[in-house]
Formats: C-alpha cells, sequence, structure tokens
C-alpha cells in the first residue's frame, strides 16, 4: 500500500531570477514528465501547494514560483542545497501527439507561460515536428516578462510577438493586452491552426473567444486550467468543475471539452 | 379618607394623581407567567379597574383605577397567583410587600432566544427567593447575553449570563467563523494562530457567539453556568450612569451572597436622615473599596471568578453645567 | 442469521463487541449543542445500547468515525518523513440505510477516483464494520426514499430494537459473539421505509443543461445562504478537504501535515495562491454543491451523491431547505426543456 501523500525530499540545485517576484527553481529530478504537468510542492510544517513543472531535462525539473504567499515566501528564502518535498508530477500535460504536423500557435499570459514553457521549447528545438510555429506572449510589464533569455533565441528561430500591457519608456516592443494581437497571427490558413492558451481565467476567457472570432476552430482550441488543488490525487474536490476532476482530467483540456467546464 | 400612605406604597398599590384612586402592582419574577392567570387580571382591572392594565418596564402589571377601600378584597382575590410566583414570604391581608426591593425582571433567555446562555427566569426566581421581600430599594435584572436586552447595564445589579467557551481542536476546520465574528461583533478575543482558534480570556465576554458560529461543533459549552455581574447603574435625577464590571466567570452562589451581602452593607451604611439613599450613593459615598470588602466577607468566589480592582463610574450629573445652545 | 436477544441479554452482547471492538452509535452529548441547556446527537462510543439515540436524527453524520474532522498524515523531524499509525482495535458504527448508502460514496471518492487510493481513509475505513439500525419511520426531512438510498443490504449487521428485545441479522460471522452461539435461529427481515413526507425529483442528467447553471433560482441563495458550511460538515457524503502544514515543537524542526474537512460553501475553498477566487457568490456556492449531489457524482460513477439523510435541511440557520432546491431545479429543467 504506497501512500500517494507521501512526499519526498528533492535537493535544489539552482535558483534563477526570472522578474523581482517570479523565480526558477531548479530540482535534481529523475523521472517522466510531460509538459504542463504539476508538482505538488512543499515545506514540511509550512504548506504545500501544486506549482507546474516549467522546464526538465530528464535529470533536473525547473518550477517557476511566484511569492504569493506562507509556502513561496518560504521557498524564497531557501538556497541550492537544501530540500523540497515533492509528489507528482500529476495532471496530463500537454500531449505532443495533439500538436504534432499542426500549424501551432502557443498563446500564454504572465505565469501562464510556465507550463507551456517546455512545450513551446521542444517545439523550437525540433521545429520539423510542427509545420509552422507562432508564439504570442502577453504580460503586465516588461519587468514582469519571464524567461527573457528563452525568449530572445525563441525570436531567431519562430514568429514570436512580444506584448506588455503598460509599456515603459525605452520599451519598443508590442503593447496593449495580448487578445489585441491576435490579428498579427499568420491566420491565412486559420481552420487548421491549433492553438494554445494558458493565462489567467479571464485571459484564458477572451482569448479563446477572440480566437473562435477569428476563425479557429474549437477543437483546435487547448487550455491549461489552474485551480487550487489540495491533494492532486482526485479527492480533496477542491479543483473538481462539473464531473471533472481538473488533476486528474487536466488541467489541459481541449476547447469542446473546457468551455462545458462551468465553476 | 384615612390610609397609611407608607403601608400602602409598600404593599404593592401606588398613591396615584386621582386622590381616591389607587393602582395595583403585581410582580411577575424574570418576567414570564402562565397565562392562567390572567382571567384573574382581567377580572380585577374589569371588576375594580377601568378595564385596562398596563405593562411596566420591570415586567409587573399595573391595574390603575381602583377604589383605596377595595384593597382587601383584591389582596384576597390575587393571594393564588403570589403564591404560586413564589412571593408568598410576607403575604398578608394587606398585600405582599412590592416597593424597596423590586421585581428582577429577566430578558426572555433560553427558553426561546438561541443567543441566551441560560434560563434567565429561572436566575431570577432563584435570587427573588434569596432577598425578597426588603424594603431597601434595590433594582436587579437578569440577562441572558451581553447584548442585555434586559438593560442589566441600568441596575443596581445586573447580572449577565455567559459561558466558558471550550475548544476541541480535533473538530476545527479553521473556518475562522467564529474568529470572523468576535472581530466584527464583539470583542475580538478569538485569533487564528497555525490553523488553531486562540481565545484570549481577558478579552472574552463569555457571550457564546463562537459556539453558535462553529459549523462542527469544536467549539462548546462550559460544564458551569457563570455569570458577569455590573454593578450600580442607575437613572434618576442627579447622576444617571451605566453600571460596571463587579465580577466576572463568578457562580450563582458567587453573585447571590454578594448581593445578600449588599443589603447588610446598605443597613451599615445608610443615611437615614435622607428620605430613601440609593445603594449607588452609599456606594459612591463609601467609596468602592469598603463596599467590595463588605460584600464580599464570607464569600468564597468558585474559581473562575474574577473581581474587579476598582471601579470608576461615568455618567454625568444633571447639575453640570452642559453646554446648550 | 436472524437472531433474539431478550432485553437483558441485548448488553452482554454489546459488552462481548466490546472486547474486540470500539462501538460508536448516535449518543446525546448532554449540554453540548449550539444552545444553552442543550444537547446535541452524534457519534459516540457507547457501553450500553441504553446509549443510543434514535428518536431524534443525529447532528452530525457518521462519518467523522473513520474521517476524523481533522487527520494528522505525517510528522516531520527535518527532512525526515515520520507517518502516522492508528488505534489497531476494530470498530463497529451503527447507522441507518442512507448512512450506509452515504458511506459507499466515500468509498468512492476515496477508494475509486483517480487511479490513487487515499491510504489514510484505507487505513480506517478497513477496520470498521456497520451494523445497521433497521429505519422505517424516518423524520420530518428525510427523503431517502426519491434518492433510492432507504434500502441498503451491504450491512455486516443489522439490528432491530423492540420492545423487550433485540433482533439480529447477522452477515458478518465476526460480529456473531459468544452469546449468540448455539442460539436457535429467529426469523427477522430487515424493513425498510418506503415512503418520506418530502418527495424530491431531481432532475434526470440529460435536462441538466447551461441554463440551469446560469438561472435566476442561484440569485435567491445569494441572498440566504449565510456560507456557514454546516450543510457540508453535517453531510454523510461531503468528502472534501484541504491539507495543513504547523510546526508543533518552537524548536521548528517538529512539523505536522493535516488534512481537515473542507466545505465548498465556506469561504477560501476555490482561492487559488494569488488571491483568485471561482465562486465568489453563495448562490454560485449552492450551485456548486447542488450540481455536486444530483448530478455531476452521477454523471462519473452512476448514481446520485446525496442520499436525502436531510441533515442539510435540520441544520441550516437560514432555513434553506435543500430538498426543496432540487426540486425547484427540477422544476426548472422541465420549464427549460419546453
Amino acid at each position: 500500500m504506497t501512500n500517494p501523500y507521501l512526499p519526498k525530499p528533492y535537493e535544489l540545485v539552482g535558483i534563477r531570477k526570472e522578474t523581482a517576484i517570479d523565480y526558477t527553481y531548479t530540482i535534481d529530478y529523475q523521472g517522466p514528465v510531460t509538459g504542463g504537468q504539476f508538482m505538488e510542492v512543499s515545506i514540511p510544517g509550512v504548506g504545500e501547494a501544486p506549482i507546474s513543472i516549467s522546464d526538465f531535462d530528464g535529470s533536473t525539473i525547473d518550477m517557476t514560483i511566484r511569492k504569493v504567499g506562507r509556502l513561496t515566501d518560504k521557498i524564497f528564502e531557501m538556497e541550492p542545497g537544501d530540500s523540497l518535498f515533492l509528489r507528482g508530477p500529476y495532471g496530463n500535460g500537454f500531449q505532443l501527439d495533439n500538436f504534432k504536423g499542426r500549424d501551432l500557435v502557443v498563446i500564454a499570459g504572465g505565469t501562464g507561460l510556465a507550463p507551456v514553457k517546455k512545450t513551446i521549447q521542444h517545439y523550437m528545438e525540433n521545429l520539423d515536428q510542427v509545420k509552422s510555429l507562432e508564439v504570442l506572449l502577453g504580460f503586465k510589464s516588461p519587468s514582469d516578462i519571464l524567461f527573457t533569455d528563452d525568449i530572445l533565441r525563441w525570436e531567431e528561430k519562430a514568429k514570436v510577438i512580444l506584448s506588455v500591457d503598460n509599456p515603459v519608456e525605452g520599451w519598443d516592443g508590442h503593447t496593449g493586452l495580448v487578445t489585441t494581437h491576435v490579428t498579427k497571427l499568420d491566420l491565412s490558413n486559420v481552420k487548421e491552426k491549433t492553438a494554445i492558451v494558458v493565462g489567467p481565467p479571464i485571459m484564458m476567457k477572451f482569448m479563446t473567444l477572440e480566437l473562435l472570432k477569428n476563425g479557429f476552430l474549437e477543437e483546435n482550441i487547448w487550455v491549461s486550467f489552474e485551480r487550487k488543488m489540495s491533494c492532486g490525487i482526485g479527492k480533496c474536490g477542491h479543483c473538481k468543475i462539473d464531473e471533472t476532476y481538473v488533476c486528474l482530467e487536466g488541467p489541459v483540456f481541449n476547447y469542446t471539452k473546457a468551455k462545458n467546464l462551468l465553476d | 379618607m384615612s390610609i397609611n400612605r407608607k403601608t400602602v406604597t409598600k404593599n404593592a398599590y401606588r398613591i396615584t394623581k386621582t386622590r381616591d384612586k389607587t393602582c395595583l402592582r403585581i410582580r411577575v419574577p424574570g418576567g414570564h407567567l402562565e397565562t392562567r392567570f390572567f382571567p384573574l387580571i382581567q377580572s380585577i382591572a374589569d371588576d375594580y379597574g377601568n378595564g385596562t392594565v398596563h405593562l411596566t418596564t420591570r415586567q409587573g402589571f399595573e391595574v390603575p383605577d381602583i377604589d383605596f377601600d377595595k384593597m382587601q378584597d383584591i389582596n384576597a382575590k390575587i393571594r393564588p397567583l403570589i403564591e404560586s410566583l413564589g412571593l408568598d414570604m410576607a403575604i398578608g391581608e394587606n398585600g405582599y410587600p412590592a416597593a424597596g426591593t423590586r421585581n428582577i425582571s429577566a430578558c426572555i433567555g433560553n427558553r426561546v432566544c438561541p443567543f441566551a446562555n441560560d434560563d434567565t427566569t429561572r436566575v431570577a426566581d432563584n435570587l427573588e427567593k434569596a432577598v425578597y421581600p426588603h424594603d431597601f430599594h434595590f433594582k436587579i435584572a437578569v440577562t441572558g447575553c451581553p447584548n442585555d436586552c434586559i438593560k442589566a447595564h441600568m441596575q443596581d445589579f445586573g447580572i449577565i449570563c455567559v459561558t466558558e467557551p471550550q475548544y476541541d481542536p480535533s473538530r476545527c476546520i479553521t473556518c475562522e467563523a467564529c474568529s470572523d465574528n468576535c472581530r466584527k461583533k464583539v470583542t475580538g478575543a478569538l485569533s487564528v494562530r497555525d490553523f488553531n482558534i486562540e481565545r484570549d480570556h481577558e478579552k472574552c465576554i463569555g457571550c457564546g457567539e463562537c459556539i453558535l458560529k462553529c459549523p462542527t461543533g469544536a467549539w462548546t459549552r462550559g460544564d458551569k453556568k457563570l455569570y458577569r455581574m455590573v454593578i450600580m447603574g442607575r437613572t434618576g435625577k442627579k447622576n444617571p450612569r451605566i453600571a460596571m464590571p463587579f465580577l466576572k466567570w463568578a457562580d450563582e452562589e458567587t453573585i447571590t451572597q454578594v448581593i445578600q451581602n449588599t443589603y447588610r452593607f446598605v443597613d451599615n451604611y445608610i443615611d437615614r436622615s435622607l428620605a430613601k439613599e440609593h445603594i449607588g450613593y452609599i456606594v459612591d459615598r463609601m467609596g468602592f473599596q469598603v463596599f467590595k470588602k463588605e460584600v464580599l466577607e464570607g464569600v468564597v468566589p468558585n474559581k473562575e471568578a474574577q473581581i474587579a480592582e476598582n471601579i470608576t463610574w461615568g455618567g454625568y450629573w444633571y447639575n453640570q453645567n452642559l453646554e446648550f445652545k | 442469521m436472524g437472531f433474539r436477544l431478550a432485553e437483558n441479554e441485548k448488553d452482554r452482547y454489546l459488552s462481548e463487541l466490546l472486547q474486540s471492538y470500539h462501538v460508536f452509535a448516535p449518543v446525546a452529548k448532554a449540554g453540548k449543542g449550539a444552545f444553552s441547556d442543550t444537547d446535541v446527537v452524534g457519534y459516540g462510543e457507547i457501553e450500553s445500547f441504553g446509549d443510543i439515540v434514535l428518536d431524534r436524527k443525529s447532528h452530525f453524520s457518521p462519518k467523522e468515525v473513520f474521517y476524523p474532522v481533522r487527520e494528522t498524515l505525517f510528522q516531520f523531524l527535518k527532512d525526515e518523513v515520520l507517518e502516522t499509525t492508528i488505534d489497531e482495535k476494530p470498530l463497529v458504527v451503527l447507522v441507518r440505510p442512507c448512512d450506509l448508502n452515504g458511506v459507499r460514496r466515500l468509498d468512492t471518492i476515496f477508494l475509486k477516483n483517480g487511479q490513487e487510493v487515499d491510504t489514510y481513509y484505507e487505513r480506517r475505513r478497513k477496520k470498521v464494520k456497520f451494523l445497521m439500525v433497521e429505519c422505517t419511520e424516518g423524520f420530518d426531512t428525510c427523503f431517502c426514499v426519491s434518492m433510492g438510498s432507504n434500502v441498503a443490504t451491504d450491512y455486516d449487521g443489522a439490528l432491530r430494537f423492540e420492545e423487550g428485545s433485540l433482533l439480529l441479522d447477522i452477515k458478518d460471522p465476526a460480529l456473531a459473539t459468544e452469546i449468540l452461539r448455539d442460539r436457535p435461529e429467529a426469523d427477522f427481515q430487515v424493513e425498510y421505509i418506503r415512503e418520506n413526507k418530502v418527495k424530491v425529483d431531481a432532475p434526470p442528467l440529460e435536462a441538466v443543461t447551461k441554463d440551469l447553471f446560469d438561472h435566476d433560482l442561484w440569485t435567491e441563495y445569494t441572498s440566504r445562504c449565510i456560507a456557514c458550511g454546516r450543510c457540508n460538515t453535517s453531510c454523510i457524503t461531503c468528502s472534501c478537504f484541504t491539507m495543513q502544514d504547523v510546526q508543533v515543537n518552537d524548536e521548528k524542526n517538529l512539523g505536522e501535515r493535516r488534512r481537515v474537512w473542507a466545505s465548498c460553501h465556506i469561504d477560501g475553498y476555490s482561492d487559488m495562491a494569488g488571491g483568485h477566487n471561482f465562486r465568489k457568490k453563495h448562490g454560485e456556492k449552492m450551485r456548486f454543491k447542488t450540481m455536486h449531489k444530483v448530478n455531476d457524482y452521477h454523471r462519473r460513477f452512476g448514481e446520485h451523491m446525496c442520499v436525502g439523510c436531510g441533515r442539510c435541511d435540520d441544520v441550516c440557520p437560514e432555513y434553506i431547505s435543500f430538498s426543496k432546491c432540487i426540486n425547484k431545479l427540477n422544476q426548472i429543467a422541465k420549464e427549460v426543456a419546453q
């Protein structure tokens, strides 16, 4: 009888600052992972929370964490060599089969980039596995941009539209809500295009509507839901929407399913 | 017409503005009365009075417009009512003593009210038995919780029924309904620490709201019935003021003894040259510490009880120069 | 197998059970009602059948006996994880048929939803045997018949308290103690309640459409519900929980992870780190619960979650009736369909 709640300590091997309040933590972790899955991350006696895996290479995983509460405050005090407790990975993640050979556009807002980063990375490195690749990213302001170095590398390989809602002096990139840039995508063959949308609930809602308005087909849109997953294994009830448990059947859903999920 | 005014007023009849008419006062200790007495009260009002009754602030009945010469007839009639109320200790053909120590009033209490921490009528009845009848003018009231619907704070002795909440962390789901409510509605005695609720006993007033709000039964009532006693509140033409807390978390025996001892205190110190020196003014004159020493003499308070070190009353004096325009 | 025990033999049977089991049943906890001078009927250990209260419905369901309100999962000593243990002595719990059907719902969530088995639930649940108390009268707020949970046959033993005797139907031989051995069999067929005062029609699954989610019905509950969570904490089938981590000593090297019951009506249930909340309005919470109990769970597992015990109606301080809500929902489903 294995205890599914039992976390194990894993060594923190690297910390990278992304923004003032987002840091990426690299953890020594071997094991199968799919992009878009999440871990239940904890510090004993402090708390446990679901955090998506932003990258992995077979020997380590990255998790990009925003300082928002008791647990993350404590994580921010940690140094390489310290241990984080993990259990998982949980959820379905982005199944590459769904995007293989497609005209793929990945749209992410804010910290929503973290769960989809590995999938973008994968196709940037394997452009032959998709017909085309476009990336549309939105952040609140230039100082909120995550994975700056990765984005620079992506821009060399594919079309990347990077926009900020609130520009500051010196910002010469795109500005405005991410939804306003949909028309900048190559929409010539829009019914064949596949989109992944990840971001805050309100962004996902309006972005999917915008995509549909521009001719995307429902079955070609994939979203990833963020919910309060306390157990990760379909028991605690917090992530339930209708008869669906986001931790079990999600967090990645096809829009044909997602549109019917009513909180 | 010749009547002994003092005997008459002592025995539940009023002097009224109509010279040959009186008004019968009926005590209802604890303010709860069986309806079987309604026909009796009605018949007195119809047969001897003017067919009306007045409901008093102290929860009695006053039956107005009665001829003085009917007092003896009426006294015979109301005897069963007086006896059943347990007020027959000093009953005689002249009626029963109703002035001096006033009817001990009570809010509706836990016979009906969900907030009440005790059966206030029961408490009032017990106190009535311990102090009644007495010539000294004492006003006592019992209220079921610190909402104080009976206005215990306007009495010489206000008894506020409280409960010492008991917390079982093993049933707590940290919904914080108790602490939120206590902060918004009461004294903010509850705080959350490590998902547990901590109760500040000094801030807690024992109202029991946390118990009522708790969805799991993590908060329950203490086994003991406890009371807060507030003292020397008053209205009147000199210095109206609200009563101040003298005892916290005291049991029924302690509050009863303190009230009984206060009669002795009054007897020792009352200024008999005055018409009716009221207890609050005696305490003012003698000082709180003298009062405290005398009323606690021979009292062994329950172990939970806390006693005020000192009390400073507020209120205002009518003869102060208050600015008006 | 049926047995009859005389009045003076009942407690001997119980004392024999007590040698091997903790026996839990609905009892009156004196002075522990929320209102002063009242008791509350809840589950507690009994030493005599005379302790049991059956003329009132228990305020809290029996689930707390094997699914504690608060349960420590493990302790942490620095980086070492110490697993907790539980009392090895098994339990016998006296339940009514509705609650026994409710236990099956809990089993489904904890043992069958998803790939993983909830080992903390399982370790306690495995130790429980159920003695079902025959229930043929019910109470004013019960609607078990409508929910199809008035009948339960998967008991380990069943009881009927009769004037002067106790009838038993023992299925699990472990519950046939000494006093029952070599005793002639008695004819005892458990009877069930066949009609409640309250009747409920849950809308057919296919009739529950988006129109019902968006319906005005729920706004009424936004104004009425106070989100206290009593409906959840008294419910036999509410299974949700939240993790809590605490430091248990001053040196801050001994920590504890526990889980506590969660309530979808209480604020914070759907709060995410960062502050987003999916159901702020109380009507939305009512909808979430209602759909879970009479729609979502059914879609996933083939039967309604709600067993019609009616405790939520009994305990709601705002006098919201869940059975009435279900009937309203069904009525609206009909109107929408037309």
